[in-house]
């Protein structure tokens, strides 16, 4: 346009402002976008945008064999992978009728837990971190690294274990493995008062949490709330008490709540779930001496393994809320289509729009970090 | 070929009568040349197919020949005689029960063997023989080289043989 | 569960309790390379003496990381399943999860402890990369490996019904009963599709493609596929070589896929009406004008007819025996080979119409210079029909029987005095079906079974397949092995008494050529009513005539030809047995590189006229 064509565009009179929030931002785990429009530093409206990270997901599995899926699932949620895998195996061997030794099911279960520990202490650094306090953070992720020490060891891989597969687990567990668990397990449970004097009971947090992002558990059940999210405002519900899955009906352990409803809330819930893991893993250590046979239960060549037509839905308590895989096959050796949904496709898009409208600026970050999302879940 | 028969056992008086060992192997180069003569005359009586494996045992007759009588020249054969000895060959006796004296008017390729066979071992008999009868010493030992000569030979055959005739049994 | 004191607002002194840090030691992680942990997914390595170059890393690949490359330093050796390809990686795609290691037939890749970058250089091509044992960066070893328990390739096979001793023993019943649709589709699922069958066949046949239409459940596309390179499926679903099953990648570490049988399945699950549709499929709907001579009806021979019919050629086969197949049908028995599948094949062909003069021999009832004048090109495919004889003492006793001959007599019904006891000399798969064949009869008419079966050759290399020799002792035979035939013993009155052999020390000399050595010491007596010659095979080559014979160039006792089996008369050309020694399979590729060869020379014929 030549300049002497330009017209200044005039806006109406306003106060109001808009302000991208990311992509690139502490406030959640990965890219994320949240286009904010604000007055002064109130928050009038908000837009969430999770198309800055991988996707496509449920598109690409379409196009693999059933066994390739096992490398692309734990990408969608890269802090708390396993429930990735552990959901889509899940799904095929209701599919295929595979059995899953009883072994690998104890070995799923610790692996579930550990997982959830290691994506907690990740929370927790990044969600005090939007507090200002990062020396949680520097904590959380060097004490999380332990449990990736753990995770290299038994499955090869420190992320992306890829670990789970449909009739089971890949590998056993080395010699010593169950050892070196405990023995981490009692580093982490010598470092909760720590985390307790730094953060949990830290009157920056404690205040700035309190009644920031709060939800109704009415509203929480209305926008598809799960997980801690949900039993942060008082809900006792848990898939793995209520629908289990796996062993975890062998399994004794509380399930953690709280009733503000708030970010403080949420961080709480999370806090005490750390213990109950703690306390399920260190059952699976005591059990899985005495339970023998194989890891995985024969399947097919994978290069031609034609699951049976049908429709499988698995559900699973993950660290983020209720993940599930929706997996349609119609009997050839690709799935038809498979259906993620990822707890954070909620909590980051509804719930976040609802939760930060009306807040302030300066809690955006914060409440997005308090309902822990993982952006691949949404854009998937 | 009756002849060629009886020729080895007029043969084995002729070599026992020679000391030189000059004479010796010229009596065995003729034997050679009478053998490579014989096979020659066979091959365009035989059918055409086998007709490659007379002309093999005639070529490898004139091998022998050409052996013996380069040796025959050497001025150093007398000091030589005990080094053409290395590790004496071992008779298989694979072939043994199956040998053919007379090859008759239309010899097939087992026959042409079989009878080859024969050859082979009565030469490879006589020259021990020769061995045997006589007292240690150069001539012995040159004897004992021809025997040698004539038992590889043989196990080259066996090796055809078995090849010729058991082998497609699957 | 602790109750954590939030609402506390604490001590004034709070900020002393940093105190305690100062004597803490940091978290500091050393910047050092270090070894991962002992099942880490690092790096590949590649055991090159083990990899066979299946690709089938290649295929699992979710992220099509892997590339074949042709490695020209390394040997082809399609016989023995083993290509010069090796995998290469691209580490910008590899998302390191470690199934090519699991699903590996060989075992020849894992992947190393590694805790380093992937780039050594600032080149981008160092992230693709051509692992061997030693690794990418040379240091800390093998990491994830395959394990037993974790292994994604089905090493045993799906076993077939067949009939145990006691219900085979007495009959020529089929042994192998089939496979049933759910067995094949199982069989057939082990298959990774690797193709090293293809190219250790003779005939190259498709079987990647065949084995994957069955485990589709789609065995009309099998059967297409199969009649692609072989017109004798039923034959060879049954009693082929199987140098395909011999290269099968998942043969090295387990069972080979069942090709063979996949093959049968496929044929038994189509009606033979639509195989002969399917078979038509491609058939010229023109004719040429040319005729075609075809001397045997053998697999060589129809293969080549099934061809030149399909070219739209007329073709005579002129067969000297009532029925088709040759050695099919007159040396395999009943038991595993029915001749009704035999038919079947035969029926295929001549549907398309291929014409098969029976009870014609040439020499006698035809001869060659008349096939020459009447046709514009003759084939010769006949076979090994004569068994050759040990030759040693008292083996021209009449009851001394050369086992191809006997066999035919047994196929054609033919009524003989059953011996008693025999002796078999020889340790081939001719060897086993005549002994077998003779078991069966005497069982059924004196209720045992006295047969002796002596192979030159030590047990190690037996010239017979190993299931042959297990059935035939299972059905009460004695197979022993490094006996050398010395002499037929008769007695005074003239009756066969039995078999003399000695032992054999060893097979080989020390070029590894077969020199079978003697122990006169340890002599052994067969008893046999009857003894049977196993040992080669030979052509009638008399069929000929001498001028023709005289005409035609030789090679060693075989009739000499080109790559393309034709001999160096213009118009004549050669396949089969009598040419290549006996085997089904390569009997059918044969005849169809002789019949490629006859259809060129024939277009050639038609331009110049």
């Amino acid at each position: 346009m030549r300049p002497e064509n330009y017209q200044a565009i005039n806006h109406p009179p306003s106060h109001e402002y808009e302000l991208n929030f990311g992509p690139n931002h502490p406030g959640i785990e990965g890219n994320y976008a949240l286009k904010v429009k604000l007055q002064g530093d109130q928050v009038v409206e908000a837009h969430a945008d999770g198309g800055y990270l991988h996707r496509g997901f449920e598109k690409l599995m379409e196009g693999r064999l059933w066994i390739q899926n096992i490398a692309l699932v734990p990408r969608i949620c890269v802090p708390d992978p396993v429930p990735m895998e552990m959901a889509y195996s899940l799904a095929v061997e209701e599919l295929g009728g595979l059995e899953v030794p009883i072994r690998a099911q104890w070995i799923r279960v610790m692996q579930l837990e550990l997982s959830r520990i290691a994506a907690h202490l990740f929370t927790f650094g990044g969600h005090a971190a939007t507090t200002g306090m990062y020396t949680t953070m520097y904590w959380g992720v060097a004490d999380r690294d332990l449990f990736l020490d753990l995770f290299e060891e038994l499955t090869g891989g420190r992320v992306y274990h890829i670990y789970n597969i449909p009739g089971g687990v890949r590998r056993d567990i080395p010699d010593g493995y169950l050892d070196r668990v405990t023995s981490t397990l009692d580093y982490l449970e010598s470092r909760l008062p720590d985390y307790d004097n730094l953060f949990f009971t830290n009157q920056v947090f404690v205040k700035r949490a309190t009644g920031t992002g709060t939800m109704t558990q009415q509203q929480a059940l209305e926008w598809g709330v799960t997980g801690p999210n949900l039993r942060a405002t008082g809900l006792k519900l848990d898939v793995r008490r209520d629908d289990p899955y796996l062993v975890y009906d062998e399994i004794d352990f509380d399930i953690a709540t709280e009733e503000a409803g708030d970010a403080w809330a949420r961080t709480l819930v999370r806090r005490k779930e750390l213990q109950q893991s703690i306390r399920i893993v260190r059952q699976v250590i005591e059990r899985l001496p005495s339970i023998g046979g194989p890891i995985r239960c024969p399947i097919p060549n994978p290069l031609a393994w034609n699951v049976p037509a049908g429709e499988a839905y698995a559900r699973i308590d993950s660290s983020k809320g209720e993940v599930a895989y929706y997996v349609v096959s119609t009997g050839g050796d690709k799935p038809y289509r498979v259906h993620v949904r990822g707890p954070s496709s909620m909590h980051a898009v509804q719930v976040l729009e609802n939760l930060v409208t009306g807040g302030r600026l300066e809690d955006v970050a914060q409440i997005m970090f308090s309902l822990d999302a993982c952006p691949p879940e949404v854009d998937r | 070929m009756t002849e060629h028969h009886e020729g080895h056992q007029s043969g084995y008086q002729r070599l026992q009568a020679q000391k030189s060992l000059k004479e010796i192997l010229e009596i065995a180069t003729e034997f050679e040349r009478i053998a490579h003569d014989f096979y020659t005359a066979l091959v365009p009586k035989v059918s055409k197919q086998i007709r490659y494996l007379v002309e093999e045992l005639a070529a490898e007759e004139q091998e022998h020949f050409d052996l013996f009588q380069k040796l025959a020249n050497n001025p150093d054969l007398e000091k030589q005689v005990g080094t053409l000895i290395d590790t004496p060959a071992n008779d298989h006796g694979f072939s043994d029960c199956i040998h053919l004296p007379d090859l008759g008017d239309h010899p097939d390729d087992q026959a042409v063997l079989q009878y080859a066979l024969y050859r082979e071992h009565a030469a490879m008999e006589q020259y021990s023989a020769l061995a045997d009868s006589t007292e240690p010493g150069p001539v012995q030992e040159l004897f004992r080289y021809l025997a040698q000569e004539e038992t590889k030979h043989k196990n080259e055959l066996e090796k055809a043989y078995y090849e010729t005739v058991h082998r497609g049994g699957v | 569960m602790t109750d954590i004191d939030y609402k506390a607002k604490g001590s004034i002194l709070n900020p002393l309790k940093n105190l305690q840090f100062l004597g803490r030691r940091p978290v500091t992680q050393p910047l050092e390379p270090r070894p991962a942990s002992a099942n880490y997914r690092g790096f590949h390595l590649n055991d090159w003496e083990k990899c066979i170059g299946c690709s089938t890393c290649q295929k699992v690949c979710d992220n099509a990381a892997i590339t074949m490359v042709r490695i020209p330093d390394i040997k082809e050796d399609p016989v023995n399943g083993i290509r010069n390809l090796r995998p290469a990686i691209d580490y910008g795609r590899c998302c390191w999860c470690g199934l090519c290691v699991d699903i590996c037939p060989t075992g020849s890749l894992s992947l190393s402890r590694e805790y380093v970058h992937t780039c050594t250089q600032d080149e981008i091509d160092s992230y693709f990369v051509l692992p061997d044992s030693s690794g990418m960066h040379g240091t800390y070893g093998h990491g994830w490996r395959k394990t037993a328990d974790a292994d994604l390739v089905d090493l045993s096979r799906h076993p077939m019904a067949h009939l145990e001793p006691p219900q085979r023993s007495d009959n020529f019943d089929e042994i192998m009963l089939g496979f049933t649709r759910q067995e094949a589709i199982l069989e057939a699922s082990r298959c990774v599709q690797c193709g090293m069958c293809h190219d250790a066949c003779p005939t190259h046949m498709d079987a990647p493609e065949y084995i994957r239409a069955i485990w589709q459940d789609d065995p009309e596309e099998a059967v297409r596929q199969i009649y692609r390179t072989n017109p004798f499926p039923e034959v060879c679903g049954r009693v082929c070589t199987h140098r395909c099953e011999t290269a099968c990648s998942i043969g090295r570490r387990g069972e080979p896929v069942a090709i063979r049988w996949l093959k049968r399945y496929a044929m038994d699950a189509v009606a033979p009406e639509r195989v002969k549709e399917i078979a038509a499929e491609s058939k010229s709907d023109y004719m040429t004008g040319k005729r075609i001579a075809i001397i045997g009806a053998g697999p060589a021979g129809l293969t080549a007819a099934f061809d030149l019919i399909k070219q739209g050629h007329q073709v005579d086969v002129y067969e000297g025996l009532s029925e088709a197949g040759g050695m099919t049908r007159w040396g395999i028995p009943e038991y595993r080979l029915p001749a009704a599948a035999l038919a079947r094949d035969v029926d295929v062909i001549t549907s398309l119409g291929v014409r098969i003069h029976y009870n014609r021999w040439i020499g006698r009832d035809i001869d060659m210079a008349t096939l020459q004048l009447e046709y514009d090109a003759v084939l010769l495919a006949i076979g090994l029909g004569l068994g050759r004889s040990t030759r040693i003492p008292g083996s021209d006793h009449p009851q001394v029987r050369k086992a191809v001959e006997l066999l035919r007599e047994i196929s054609q019904g033919s009524v003989f005095a059953v011996p008693r006891s025999a002796v078999v000399i020889g340790g081939g798969n001719v060897a086993m079906d005549i002994a077998r064949s003779l078991a069966r009869l005497q069982k059924r008419e004196y209720g045992t079974v006295r047969i002796t079966a002596c192979a030159l050759e030590d047990r190690a290399h037996f010239l017979a397949d190993e299931i042959e020799i297990i059935e035939a002792i299972e059905e009460g035979i004695e197979v022993l092995d490094a006996r050398g035939p010395q002499r037929c013993e008769q007695h005074a009155d003239g009756r066969l008494l039995g078999l003399k052999t000695w032992k054999v020390d060893s097979i080989f000399d020390e070029q590894q050529r077969f020199a079978p050595r003697y122990d006169n010491s340890d002599e052994r007596f067969h008893e046999g009513e009857m003894i049977i010659e196993a040992i080669g095979q030979m052509s009638d080559v008399s069929v000929l005539g001498p001028e023709l014979t005289e005409l035609l160039e030789w090679n060693r006792g075989r009739l000499k030809v080109d790559a393309a089996g034709r001999t160096n008369l213009p118009w004549l050309w050669a396949a089969g047995d009598c040419v290549n020694g006996p085997d089904v399979v390569h009997a059918v590729a044969d005849g169809h590189r002789v019949a490629a060869s006859i259809d060129a020379y024939l277009n050639i014929r038609e331009d110049v006229a």
